[in-house]
């Protein structure tokens, strides 16, 4: 017995938007997101204590979004944490009120993308956070990651971070992009097709140039320094492989550092399901394999937004909407919708290019391994060092799953959502395969860490289906 | 021109790296074809649970031995003797405790009753709710993760050769040699050794061989590492849990609860609707686990037979090709039948007898 | 690191908490993460295996390096938001 037609993860432009669609064409839909609010982490909505900050374009477009979210008649369950889900579709997850189980026939996965990392010596220091995390403080506490901070890494999420520090009165010591300058311009072509995001990128440029913040392109971390936080970081010169060159180095003065290398289309709940997954560069990394109504391998699991493959807040609508036609059309509701199908593809494919360009400005080259140093920490949470990594690549782990076995790596709690990409660049440079060969980790619940209190709830002893023992 | 092995095992678990190691060390030029890597199916993804108190009463020499053999390997596999308890909560499980302890112990485990005061005294964390419980000083775990780096060390220094990655798809026979067809070429060897867990039906099919194979789920968890909360490992007089907190602070929760998949489909998943009794179980025995998180629950493939004994000897009617697997408490026994199956293999008379795969009836097809 | 890093003045109610007994205030609705970051309280916890100090990473609920107990359990300080009388402890 299904609860609904269909069940969206994720409230973020992508799964807002499929929600939106599937109910004007008249499915009953759920919409389940761990935020307290719709919007996802490009609309995110303001803390609730933060009531007159500056509205900018981005609250006011999750602003719309949440109110025809909430005008749609899909039923949003926020602050529900998803934490297995079995193929049919069973969506587990646990909310405020506890444990919550929903059923439907499709499932639209639109759970957007997570940070990739490439970790530098210091880098577990207090006060170096994720480049996407910045963007949480600042736009959904008006909090300033630091009072004189270096953003370091790749992509576009740099100069945003960047300008929106300046921007509320904070000081950015430096901008250090690992690629070169040459990388900007050989993605203009794809970057001119949206000349709106290309201003708006301009624009973010253009305040930094005018607060004097140096960028160093071609430049990566090499050390952050401090003992109770960042007190400063030692920056140097990269090759286009990314592998640092020379000894040019600059130490800078900073109490906080925001760091991340582009984004990964978050694929748990498709890897968990089974789906097919098919390894795109321009895409950000593994992607779900799809057919042309966004539909995976397994029947009636959809995706859509950057879990699709990051595509960026612009083309991520239009995959939902795309998506939800695709529902409608194998629920055999809604009639002819192919036309339809057809524009929404064709809009969404323009729309896609400019974020697909971004995402690959991003990525990082197999050269960037080098950027990581023997005795740098990879996997935090089981605070283990490049060295112990390689040695175990070295005595024959060959897979993320062999080098969690021998090490623990990627078994604490962040479940190698942190390390994963960083574990498979250092066995990349080991055996000289590409990142495709090194292959996927496997995907298993919880997707996050959940209290076994949270699991279990109250319960009786002598009610639980114990089944009859072993043979003797 | 490929090289002639001596002997060709596929599957790189513990069974059949056990059974490469002493046909290597025996003088046999041996290979060890894996489809995935070393130890990746059930003998790396297993609780690690060593305890005679859940062996089979028929299987206890061999578990024993194989305790013998984990102990030898010490901290290479994360080995620990720590005792093991055993908890009946009501009447009904206590009397299934007394029945299959007394037959335990008269097979040769060291395992006595204990009075939940003294549980207590071991185990002060533990649900006070316990009337019946039994205890056995050889119990402990070993990590089951490093089994395929234990063995990949093993194999290396005897000389046997490993192709991992290498799924074989094809087996002929031709000159009195079994050639196995793999994507990166054929595999040429005197004698074949199957011990390929739970695809040991599907790899018996390409000899002929219509193996009563079934594959059970088994789920396993793990929280994350927390404060000290029991020292030994835990089961239940139904076998259902075993629990035992590793030196870091991490929980492994097990017991044989059933998740859904099948080898054919070549995955499995964890059931939600089998995993909350199994975790209230485990809560309700250690009821200090509210303060821990999970952070993964898996599953793996146990193979079995009809009788739930093993099938460990010659192939029915196929010279020179051999059977091992589907044994129960696998990764407690399989260094120990494993080796047995190398002498087996060397012509030598095992220590122990092993289990005649003939003993179901099967044809080989292309007889 | 001195001072507050909140941006502007226009915030709601504030309530109070304590961490590891701390007297400290936050605006009503903030997450805990987010409260502590701005106020200077960084390190969240040591870790155990360098003993270095840790505090949050991606406040996204991903990293967990965040993780503080609240009534003895395990919580992500990224996704509580805060209340008055609110008592939270490192992860020791």
């Amino acid at each position: 017995m299904s609860d609904y037609d269909l069940i969206v993860l994720g409230a973020g432009p992508a799964g807002a938007a499929a929600a939106i669609k599937a109910r004007s064409l008249g499915l009953s839909v759920a919409v389940i997101d761990e935020a307290p609010a719709a919007g996802g982490q490009v609309y995110r909505a303001p803390s609730p204590a933060l009531t007159a900050t500056q509205p900018d374009a981005d609250r006011e477009k999750g602003d719309a979004l949440r109110a025809k979210l909430a005008a749609s008649g899909a039923v949003l369950y926020a602050n529900h944490r998803v934490w297995s889900l079995t193929s049919g579709f069973s969506v587990i997850a646990i909310g405020p009120d506890g444990p919550l189980t929903l059923e439907a026939p499709s499932l639209i996965v639109a759970a957007g993308a997570i940070e990739r990392h490439i970790p530098v010596t210091g880098w577990t220091l207090p006060g170096v956070i994720g480049l996407a995390g910045a963007t949480v403080l600042l736009k959904a506490h008006g909090v300033l990651p630091g009072r004189r901070v270096v953003v370091a890494g790749s992509g576009p999420l740099l100069l945003l971070v960047a300008s929106k520090i300046v921007a509320a009165g904070g000081e950015v010591a430096a901008v250090v992009d690992a690629a070169p300058h040459t990388g900007w311009l050989a993605r203009a072509g794809a970057m001119l097709a949206r000349p709106d995001l290309m201003a708006k990128g301009a624009g973010w440029l253009l305040a930094l140039l005018k607060a004097r913040v140096p960028i160093h392109s071609g430049a990566a971390i090499r050390t952050i320094h401090g003992t109770d936080g960042v007190e400063a970081v030692t920056i140097g010169p990269v090759d286009r492989d990314w592998r640092p060159v020379g000894d040019a180095e600059r130490t800078i003065a900073a109490d906080a550092v925001c760091l991340g290398f582009g984004l990964l289309p978050a694929t748990e709940v498709t890897r968990l399901l089974g789906a097919e997954h098919r390894y795109e560069p321009e895409l950000g990394g593994w992607v779900p394999a799809v057919d042309a109504s966004l539909q995976t391998s397994v029947p009636g699991l959809f995706v859509a937004g950057d879990g699709a493959g990051v595509r960026g807040a612009d083309a991520a609508p239009l995959s939902g909407e795309l998506a939800a036609l695709g529902v409608i059309s194998r629920l055999g509701r809604g009639g002819d919708l192919a036309r339809e199908a057809t524009k929404i593809a064709t809009d969404w494919h323009r729309s896609s290019r400019f974020g697909a360009a971004m995402s690959a400005l991003a990525m990082p080259p197999p050269g960037a391994a080098a950027m990581i140093a023997a005795e740098t920490t990879v996997c935090r949470c089981e605070g283990l060092s490049r060295a112990k990594l390689d040695a175990a690549i070295a005595a024959g782990a060959r897979t993320l799953a062999d080098l969690k076995a021998t090490t623990r790596c990627g078994m604490g709690p962040c479940g190698g959502r942190v390390c994963g990409e960083a574990a498979a660049m250092l066995i990349g440079a080991a055996t000289g395969w590409d990142r495709a060969t090194v292959g996927q980790p496997s995907a298993r619940p919880p997707l996050r860490p959940v209290p076994l209190a949270a699991i279990t709830g109250a319960f009786d002893y002598d009610n639980l289906p114990i089944p009859a023992p072993a043979p003797l | 021109m490929s090289a002639l092995y001596d002997l060709a095992v596929i599957g790189g678990g513990i069974l059949g790296s056990a059974a490469a190691c002493r046909a290597a060390e025996g003088g046999m030029r041996t290979i060890v074809v894996e489809q995935q890597t070393l130890g990746s199916g059930a003998s790396g993804v297993n609780a690690g649970t060593l305890s005679l108190q859940i062996k089979r009463v028929k299987l206890m020499p061999y578990a024993i031995k194989g305790h013998e053999l984990w102990e030898r390997a010490g901290e290479r596999v994360g080995f620990h003797k720590t005792g093991g308890i055993t908890l009946a909560f009501n009447q009904r499980e206590a009397e299934l405790l007394h029945e299959r302890m007394a037959l335990k112990r008269e097979a040769g485990a060291p395992i006595e009753l204990i009075t939940p005061a003294r549980v207590a005294e071991l185990e002060p964390n533990l649900s006070r709710q316990v009337v019946a419980a039994s205890w056995c000083a050889e119990d402990g775990y070993a990590n089951a993760s490093l089994s395929g780096a234990y063995y990949r060390t093993l194999l290396d220094t005897v000389g046997v050769d490993i192709r991992e990655r290498t799924p074989v798809t094809a087996i002929d026979r031709s000159g009195g040699a079994f050639e196995l067809a793999t994507p990166t070429g054929t595999i040429r060897a005197t004698r074949l050794l199957l011990a390929c867990g739970a695809w040991l039906k599907a790899a018996g099919a390409l000899l002929g061989l219509d193996l009563p194979v079934r594959a059970r789920v088994n789920t396993v968890s793990v929280t994350e590492r927390g404060p000290a909360l029991v020292g030994t490992v835990i089961g239940h007089a139904t076998g259902l849990l075993t629990l035992k907190q590793k030196p870091n602070g991490s929980v492994l929760i097990g017991g044989g609860w059933q998740g859904t998949g099948s080898p054919d489909e070549g995955r499995s998943w964890v059931d939600p609707t089998t995993l909350l009794p199994n975790l209230r179980l485990a809560m309700f025995a250690v009821p200090g686990l509210d303060r821990f998180r999970v952070v993964r629950s898996w599953t793996g493939f146990e193979a079995n037979v009809p009788d739930f004994y093993p099938l460990a000897g010659a192939a029915p009617g196929i010279d020179n090709a051999f059977l091992l697997g589907c044994v129960r408490g696998g990764y407690t026994i399989g260094p120990y039948i494993g080796t047995l199956m190398g002498d087996l293999i060397l012509g030598h008379e095992p220590e122990l007898p092993l289990f005649d795969p003939g003993r179901f009836v099967t044809t080989a097809a292309a007889a | 690191m001195a001072g507050d890093l909140r941006i502007g003045s226009a915030w709601a109610r504030t309530v109070s908490f304590r961490f590891d007994g701390e007297l400290l205030t936050a605006r009503e609705g903030e997450t805990l993460a987010a409260a502590l970051y701005a106020q200077g309280r960084r390190t969240l916890r040591m870790s155990r295996d360098d003993s270095g100090p840790r505090g949050a990473f991606c406040f996204m609920g991903v990293c967990q390096e965040c993780v503080v107990s609240i009534d003895g359990r395990l919580t992500e300080a990224c996704r509580t938001p805060v209340h008055n009388g609110l008592v939270v402890e490192s992860v020791r």
